[in-house]
């Protein structure tokens, strides 16, 4: 039977707040494309992912029409590259860079992920080469998106490849400084990296995983923003206390979820491939309304950053999951509320003015995902100081038993204040001030782990 | 002899015991009550049922037995026999490509039958319909077959264009996205029919 207000209700939802699926990705497993050399297994590589993603993006884009809600990102997640490359040369994994590159273009997928080691306790040889090859393996290719895992709540945090990833980092902005430093925002550090996250530029197919697999990221904050607002209106401001947004934010979060798993759910049966996961988070984009910076403001900071603002992400990040994970058979991945500053238009401005800085985006790491996620710094920022800002956000993860990232971007020659752009889903912002720079090379040069925290004791 | 099976369909003013009323009457007669639906609308109840009967119940026998109801409200009875079976398991269960259309402008006249003459011209078949109204505004919610509707693309512009003409704001969307998102109870593998 027909209920005509919950039928309009999805209409509000569907047509007017932009419902829209955030990514459908598809995760391929590509351990056993290993050849006798590395053009035999480059060329596995391609052969296998033709055949699993050939019909991917037609198929997304068909359920998307037959459903009238668009499907924004077609992307593959793949087997972190340094495992299928064990053994290889740094020339050997750039050449395996641009076999993977190749295979996301014949596909017609834009950008593709797992371009990855994991290397939270130690390094072989050959990790050693992957993280020497992926500035060039980046700056030579159009679609990749690299990785790596330092650091866990289980066996700590590596600060030897930390402080190699400072310098990476650098080389990386370095060679692709005729796009200002573009090449850094395709490389993320993580701690607790999970193998089913959707989202790039994080996202693998972790070796946990079946052969091929289909994860779903729901719609977007603009959703759970233009709801708030009409029902604020609707109701009265002074109807509402914070316990009442988070009830309906859960709601709202119910019903999206509900529609990007069934989206999810349609594409993996008409492709005869395992639905995986569906992962919560809020990914904003560049585009006005879709931020989630644009939320915090409506719960009550003039601008994000201010005193309050830490609290109000704890409830929307809760709100979203409590809702999500109702809704949905499988979730999985980061699951979280994203603050990736060039991607949030409301994010950016906050930086500008002055009221987000990179510790106040740490502090909000602490209650949501992912972490320092796009944010552009002074080409001049050093190395160290890098891999310092990245060990902070890492024993965040670590000590806290969750997810947390670092996307930096030494933008090469420029300083805080100045504008960088890279355009389309990647957006724009001040590059943002390093404080206390050239403080930090005598920890770093320590080297060797930081111990895994004590599992017990929790006070 | 075989039994005999009726499509009975009541209106009354709405009022406590007409269910009381209408099914002592099926009792008495003897009948096993197979499905009903009913609804009220502006303080009118109305009901339709099916029925079956021993084979000498008549349409007069069960016509006097609604007649005999006491009430100070006239109840009225429409009886019909059914020769042909039914296909009650079918019910509840929708065509897999079943949308639904919702149409929203300020009230006025003839707004159903904008819609009813688009669906008809185009052999689309209307499930359900449900519509409110309030001092400005006339909602309709269409819930429509459209298996055999060759281009999705062209029925969409078609929509745009109707609602263009006639200052009505039309979404079309599969009636799945509603399920999903309003049916706690149902499960997405059995929405998209796993």
């Amino acid at each position: 039977m027909l209920r005509s207000d919950q039928i309009m209700a999805t209409v509000e939802m569907v047509q007017k707040e932009n419902l829209d699926v955030r990514t459908v990705t598809m995760g391929i497993n590509l351990l056993d494309c290993r050849g006798g050399d590395v053009h035999q297994t480059c060329q596995r590589v391609e052969e296998k992912i033709a055949r699993y993603a050939k019909d991917f993006v037609s198929k997304c884009e068909e359920v998307a029409v037959k459903y009238g809600i668009p499907v924004i990102n077609k992307r593959i997640s793949v087997t972190p590259a340094a495992l299928v490359g064990a053994g290889f040369g740094v020339e050997d994994f750039i050449l395996l860079a641009q076999s993977l590159d190749n295979a996301a273009e014949n596909v017609g997928v834009d950008i593709l992920g797992g371009f990855t080691a994991h290397v939270e306790k130690g390094m072989t040889e050959s990790d050693r080469a992957f993280i020497a090859s992926i500035p060039k393996a980046l700056a030579v290719t159009k679609r990749l998106c690299a990785s790596i895992n330092v650091g866990s709540s289980h066996k700590g945090i590596n600060m030897d490849a930390v402080a190699m990833i400072g310098h990476t980092i650098k080389e990386l902005a370095n060679q692709t400084s005729d796009m200002g430093g573009f090449g850094a925002a395709k490389f993320v550090v993580f701690c607790n990296q999970p193998g089913d996250n959707p989202f790039m530029a994080g996202a693998i197919h972790g070796v946990e995983e079946g052969d091929v697999v289909l994860n779903v990221g729901v719609s977007g904050p603009g959703v759970i923003a233009r709801s708030l607002e009409r029902t604020i209106n609707k109701r009265g401001r002074e109807n509402f206390k914070l316990d009442d947004i988070a009830e309906e934010i859960k709601q709202i979060t119910f019903r999206v979820t509900r529609c990007g798993e069934l989206i999810g759910r349609q594409v993996s049966k008409e492709l005869g491939v395992e639905f995986g996961v569906v992962d919560l988070s809020l990914a904003p984009t560049p585009k006005i309304g879709d931020s989630v910076g644009e939320i915090l403001q409506i719960l009550g900071v003039d601008d994000v950053g201010a005193p309050g603002t830490t609290a109000i992400v704890a409830l929307l990040n809760d709100a979203v999951k409590k809702g999500g994970i109702f809704a949905s058979k499988a979730v999985g991945g980061l699951s979280g509320a994203f603050v990736p500053v060039m991607e949030d238009a409301v994010l950016a401005e906050a930086v500008a003015k002055g009221a987000l800085t990179i510790e106040k985006l740490e502090a909000l790491t602490c209650v949501c995902s992912v972490g320092l996620d796009m944010v552009p710094i002074p080409g001049d920022v050093d190395a160290a100081t890098i891999s310092a800002i990245i060990a902070d956000e890492m024993a965040i993860g670590m000590v806290n038993n969750k997810t947390t990232a670092a996307r930096l971007i030494p933008v090469p020659g420029k300083k805080a204040g100045e504008i960088v752009s890279f355009g389309g889903l990647f957006g724009t912002s001040p590059i943002m001030k390093v404080r206390n720079m050239n403080k930090s090379s005598r920890f770093i040069a320590w080297g060797g782990r930081i111990p895994a925290p004590i599992h017990s004791f929790k006070n | 002899m075989k039994n005999k099976q009726f499509v009975i369909s009541v209106m009354s003013k709405d009022r406590p015991g007409i269910i009381a009323d209408i099914t002592s009457v099926i009792f008495d007669l003897g009948g096993d009550l197979a499905d009903l639906n009913q609804s009220v609308l502006g303080g009118y109840f109305t009901m339709i049922l099916i029925a079956e009967f021993d084979s000498q119940v008549t349409v007069e026998a069960l016509l006097s037995g609604f007649a005999e109801i006491i009430s100070g409200t006239a109840l009225e009875a429409m009886i019909k026999e059914i020769e042909s079976d039914l296909e009650l398991e079918k019910q509840g269960s929708l065509p897999s490509e079943t949308f639904v259309v919702t149409a929203q402008g300020r009230n006025r006249k003839g707004l159903v039958k904008v819609l009813g003459d688009f669906f008809y011209e185009r052999n689309i078949n209307v499930l359900d319909l449900v519509t409110t109204s309030n001092d400005t505004l006339y909602t309709m919610i269409f819930q429509v077959d459209l298996s055999h509707i060759m281009s999705m693309g062209d029925l969409r512009e078609e929509l745009a264009l109707l609602g263009r003409e006639e200052d009505l704001e039309l979404v079309l969307q599969h009636n799945d996205i509603y399920m999903a998102t309003n049916e706690v109870g149902m499960t997405l593998d059995t929405i998209i029919g796993d």
